[in-house]
């Protein structure tokens, strides 16, 4: 278990502040933000290598606030792996390994044993990234912390990567906590999410719920959310004219109207009537060439200015009365509505899609 | 177009040229003293040194009191300059200021400070006596005054070589179980043996080629420095000459083995 209470720490002219968060025993917690956020200074705090000016670090139980970093029975992966130069590949796994063949299974396992006699200075990026993995496994460590240790590999090296290393960690349940650029590898991996801006963090949970629901524009935006409004809020009770949803209840308690440049759609949530801003995941905008007659309740015609193939989905922007409504839709779906540029076409997605923030 | 890249091409070979000149010129006003003292004195002083007792006792005394200083200079420096590099604390840009202040100030200056502190007639000077150790006039002065001139070399060269060292290998090593005097021995000390090393060869040289300082503190006995400035106001320049030959050559040594040591040498990561 990591855990840490209202945590201060200096490095250089960087602070983190107050930071407080619970990663359980022998969850995966990931820890997201910006570049300059804090992240790796989060990682070397709770690591030792920063001292916490004040509150807690608990390790496993134990309140390590104060301890070295040899005490915490943690290991760290730096995203450029640091292997000592003047060792060989089997020297830095064995360097703080708990026994001999505790470094020659993980050695094996990441698929590095072959290197075992080679000078570290003369393996690839990704054959690095996957000693200094496996060199702080071998220490059998009670929790893990990963600062970005698959940003160097290539694809299929990274995919080998991290199953090798979800497997020993399904096998030996210690806590991990990794620090990530890439959101999708954060929902793909953790139990908890931590988002880190400026040494502070702006929210945390479950991936998921972030995701959807993330506390601020600014968050939104990081997390790659295409659609994000600013625009009045105001809540309308049971005046919505076309209000069918299928929630008496929710109807009732949360029905928002947020008006944003021309439009004006239908939101649910706690808000202050007023300024606020309204997030909608690309993912949950369906694209039809007649307004449906579904239980979508927002739907704007508008005209297609741009399609942008990404993989197996494309991202479609609709010109809505002069607001930019992106939706991400399959390749099928393209072809189906003979979606082009210039072509007209109606958006719409469901209040329940609409997260105010 | 090609009318205007002519003049720029022209202009370039000229700046080129120029540039040639002017450092072969400074090459050559500091290899050329050095090269002319070796050349006329040097197998002279080679051929003295089997016959000129003095000069051989001299030689000896000059290596035994630079090693003895530079080992000093190693113990007490590497903390200092570990220190500077990688801890951030009040008064670290003064204590650095302090350690370079002996680069600065001239070297007799620096003799007369160490005479005032050590000589016979300050109070720490006349306790060591009483306690049976001289320093004025003694191989000990000699270790004092390579030391004092010299170690600030070891030290700043030595900072420099910890610095280059990425503070996260001792980071890991922590994490991977070190204490913070073993993660020092086994990964910060030999990522920077090679930049050690180096300051220490070129303390070493430094001491080997000291004048000022000692001449104040300790003229007898007599290090190499100090016999090549005696012999030459007592016999003039030819009577030098193959002493300072000597010395010339003596500090050539650790600095050809410093380049040696330089070569490919490459930078931790």
């Amino acid at each position: 278990m990591i855990s840490l209470d209202h945590v201060n720490a200096r490095a250089g002219n960087f602070a983190l502040a107050d930071i407080t968060f619970e990663v359980p025993q022998g969850a995966y917690g990931v820890v997201i933000g910006p570049a300059g956020a804090g992240k790796t200074t989060l990682l070397e705090t709770i690591a030792g290598v920063v001292r916490a000016s004040s509150g807690t670090i608990t390790l496993g139980g134990d309140d390590m606030t104060q301890a070295p970093p040899e005490s915490r029975r943690l290991g760290i992966v730096y995203q450029h792996a640091y292997l000592f130069p003047h060792l060989t590949v089997r020297q830095n796994v064995e360097y703080g390994a708990a026994n001999a063949r505790a470094a020659d299974e993980v050695m094996e396992r990441f698929g590095v044993a072959p290197l075992a006699g080679r000078s570290v200075v003369s393996l690839s990026g990704g054959e690095r990234q996957l000693v200094a993995i496996a060199r702080a496994l071998a220490r059998r460590p009670e929790a893990l912390l990963l600062d970005e240790p698959f940003s160097a590999l290539d694809p299929r090296t990274r995919n080998v990567a991290r199953r090798v290393l979800r497997t020993i960690y399904y096998e030996r349940r210690f806590t991990v906590l990794q620090v990530t650029h890439d959101f999708g590898e954060a929902g793909l991996l953790g139990d908890i999410a931590i988002v880190l801006d400026k040494g502070r963090i702006v929210q945390k949970g479950d991936p998921e719920q972030i995701f959807r629901r993330p506390a601020s524009p600014y968050i939104a935006d990081f997390l790659g959310a295409e659609n994000v409004f600013a625009g009045i809020a105001q809540p309308i009770r049971a005046a919505a004219p076309d209000w069918v949803e299928s929630s008496e209840h929710e109807f009732v308690q949360h029905a928002v109207a947020f008006t944003t440049g021309a439009l004006t759609f239908y939101a649910l949530g706690d808000v202050v009537p007023g300024p606020t801003h309204a997030v909608i995941r690309a993912e949950e905008v369906s694209l039809s060439a007649e307004p449906s007659m579904s239980s979508v309740q927002n739907q704007f015609r508008g005209r297609i200015v741009e399609i942008v193939p990404a993989g197996a989905l494309s991202r479609v922007t609709v010109d809505a009365s002069g607001t930019p409504i992106v939706a991400a839709v399959t390749a099928r779906s393209v072809r189906e509505l003979a979606l082009e540029v210039g072509s007209e076409i109606v958006a719409g997605f469901k209040a329940t899609a609409v997260h105010l923030c | 177009m090609g009318a205007r890249a002519q003049p720029n091409r022209l202009a370039r070979a000229t700046l080129s040229v120029f540039v040639a000149v002017l450092a072969s010129l400074f090459l050559l006003f500091v290899v050329g003293p050095v090269a002319g003292l070796v050349s006329s004195g040097g197998v002279r002083g080679l051929s003295a040194l089997a016959r000129d007792t003095e000069l051989r006792q001299s030689l000896i005394l000059t290596a035994l009191t630079a090693t003895t200083a530079t080992i000093l200079g190693i113990l007490g420096g590497t903390p200092v300059a570990y220190l500077l590099a990688r801890r951030s604390f009040t008064g670290r840009a003064v204590l650095a200021a302090l350690m370079d202040l002996p680069l600065v100030i001239p070297h007799p200056v620096a003799g007369i400070a160490l005479l005032l502190v050590l000589g016979r007639a300050s109070p720490v000077g006349s306790a060591l006596y009483a306690a049976g150790l001289r320093v004025a006039g003694s191989p000990t002065g000699i270790v004092c005054a390579m030391l004092f001139v010299s170690a600030p070399l070891y030290v700043s060269a030595a900072r420099e070589a910890f610095a280059r060292v990425d503070a996260r290998y001792e980071s890991v090593a922590r994490t991977l179980g070190d204490d913070a005097w073993r993660a020092f021995r086994r990964v910060t000390l030999p990522l920077s043996a090679r930049g050690l090393t180096a300051a220490a060869v070129v303390m070493w040289a430094r001491a080997v080629s000291e004048f000022g300082a000692i001449v104040i503190l300790t003229y007898n006995p007599k290090v190499v420095s100090v016999l090549s400035y005696d012999r030459f106001t007592s016999y003039g320049l030819s009577e030098a000459l193959p002493v300072a030959a000597v010395l010339v050559l003596f500090a050539l040594i650790p600095l050809a083995a410093l380049r040696a040591l330089r070569h490919g040498d490459p930078a931790p990561r």
